[in-house]
């Protein structure tokens, strides 16, 4: 178990965490396997993500994917966000082993859980 | 960084004297204690006493000391070599739910072989219960192998009545039943002795003891039969074949006989580290656990599972922080191996996982632990801040 120092940065201060009140959009996702949990809400306006929180539980892969997944995705259109992949959340975070690319899976799936269960919410604000 | 080592039942740092006794056995005294000329002899005369320094830990006599590789290995032959030798007389081991892996991996294995096993359970204190040992008895058993102490939670294992049950079957006429107890973790802690243990094997490893890894040690009692397991030479009275580690025995002896000398010293020094700890994080950290039971168990470890965190974030925050501990649970490849003695104890999910291992050794000081008390702190607010349990575990109105 070696990671990187923009792991342990993450792990350290980690980027927009809490919850959003009044959030447009919000998603906890499960891995069922292992139970760790991830949870996002969103602000959406005019196609964007206009701030974003995080919650997580569960290994530090999991915690730090979560923390960069909050700081890539703010600012970002939602269409650009819907195209972030998990290589990009494991490079950001420095690198993953093949055993910990889960962690950056359920980023992902979060937010595009988030994404696509509110998309009728944030039609209402472009 | 400062460095505040608090894992000391992984494993331990070289004591200066172990390390100045071994030192001439790496670079002059280089010989094979099995050569005939000097420098085999001098090499012999130092396993030698190695051995009776071993042995005399223990209260045992020097040769019924086996060197090996490891607690590891020690382990192995204990459990394969006498299955191996007692097979014909019957196929059914009892152990425990908490064995090291080291003995839970060879039971394993040896059940894929057809082997029958009783894993023994150990109820919310962490330990077995002499009733549950003799009720698991059957005709065809031939091995009970419970630990002495726990490496995990610490708890010490009531080996001495395990021990006279299997001596009065054995007067019985059980004639082929032994007691193996892994004691790797409870040596040099607390006293040990092989008569008042009756047992018939008994593990240890020398750097749980200031002693450099590398090097362990099988007490097989007299006129106990194992198959080796090495084979191919006729070193230790041919239970394991392979040039002895002369300077590691060396170290091995000399850690055993300053263990021996300063246990009293170093078992108060590091209780009292332990208690201010344990009181200290009482104190200040709420939604805590402590695992195992609080009165019988080894003085220099904590087990503590910390709710609504995960214990390997907990851990690398406290490494960032300059504070080495450590975990039972593993997470890979998405799938979580929450530590099996953590469960064993009835512990949920999430408690298991929770669980962060501090063992104190005889060099840590109360400003190391006071520290580590701050940044333990600091890593739990930290983790806490961030978790969907502790928002929702908030959420809940209070009654």
């Amino acid at each position: 178990m070696s990671y990187s120092d923009i792991f342990k940065d993450h792990l350290a201060n980690p980027r927009n965490a809490g919850e959003l009140p009044n959030a447009d959009a919000i998603a906890e996702e499960t891995n069922p396997v292992c139970g760790d949990r991830l949870s996002l809400s969103l602000r959406l306006a005019n196609g964007r993500i206009e701030a974003v929180r995080f919650l997580a539980y569960g290994c530090p892969p999991t915690l730090v994917c979560g923390s960069a997944l909050a700081e890539i995705v703010e600012g970002m259109t939602i269409d650009e966000a819907m195209q972030l992949t998990r290589k990009q959340i494991v490079e950001a975070v420095g690198g993953l082993s093949s055993r910990k690319q889960h962690a950056a899976a359920l980023a992902i799936e979060t937010l595009r859980s988030a994404l696509t269960k509110n998309a009728s919410a944030d039609c209402q604000n472009r | 960084m400062h460095h505040i080592y608090l894992d000391h039942s992984a494993t331990t740092p070289i004591d200066d004297r172990v390390f100045e006794a071994m030192l001439p056995y790496l670079r002059d005294k280089f010989g094979n204690a099995s050569s005939v000329h000097q420098l085999g002899q001098d090499a012999r005369a130092a396993v030698d006493k190695g051995r009776r320094q071993v042995a005399a830990l223990i209260h045992a006599r020097a040769n019924e000391i086996v060197f090996s590789s490891g607690g590891t290995e020690a382990n192995n032959l204990a459990l394969t070599g006498i299955c191996q030798a007692a097979q014909t007389h019957g196929r059914h081991i009892i152990t425990s739910a908490i064995e090291h892996p080291s003995v839970r991996g060879v039971v394993d294995h040896l059940e894929k072989q057809g082997w029958s096993i009783t894993r023994l359970p150990v109820y919310e204190n962490g330990i077995v219960r002499l009733d549950d040992v003799r009720a698991a008895l059957r005709d065809d058993t031939i091995l009970v192998s419970v630990m002495m102490a726990n490496n995990e939670i610490g708890t010490i294992q009531p080996v001495a009545e395990i021990g006279a049950l299997v001596r009065a079957e054995r007067a019985r006429g059980r004639k082929h039943l032994w007691f193996h107890t892994d004691a790797i973790q409870a040596a040099g802690r607390i006293s040990i002795d092989v008569e008042v243990i009756g047992c018939d094997l008994l593990s240890l490893s020398a750097h749980k003891l200031y002693a450099p890894k590398g090097t362990g040690a099988l007490f097989v009692r007299r006129g106990v039969r194992l198959l080796p397991q090495q084979i191919g030479g006729h070193q230790e009275r041919e239970r394991r074949a392979g040039t002895e580690s002369v300077a590691n025995i060396v170290a091995f002896g000399k850690a055993a006989e300053l263990a021996r000398a300063e246990m009293s010293e170093r078992s108060a020094h590091t209780r009292s580290l332990r208690d201010r700890f344990e009181n200290k994080v009482q104190e200040q950290i709420a939604d805590i656990i402590f695992n195992g039971d609080r009165e019988d168990r080894l003085p220099h470890l904590s087990n503590i599972s910390f709710r609504f965190v995960e214990g390997e974030g907990l851990l690398i925050h406290l490494d960032m922080q300059g504070v080495a501990v450590s975990t039972g649970s593993a997470c890979s490849s998405g799938t979580l191996e929450p530590s099996p003695v953590i469960k064993a104890l009835g512990r949920n999910e999430e408690l298991a996982r929770g669980a962060i291992r501090f063992s104190f050794g005889k060099d840590n000081t109360q400003d190391e632990v006071d520290f580590a008390i701050d940044a333990l702190i600091r890593a739990v607010e930290s983790l806490r801040a961030i978790s969907p349990l502790a928002r929702d575990m908030a959420s809940v109105p209070s009654a």
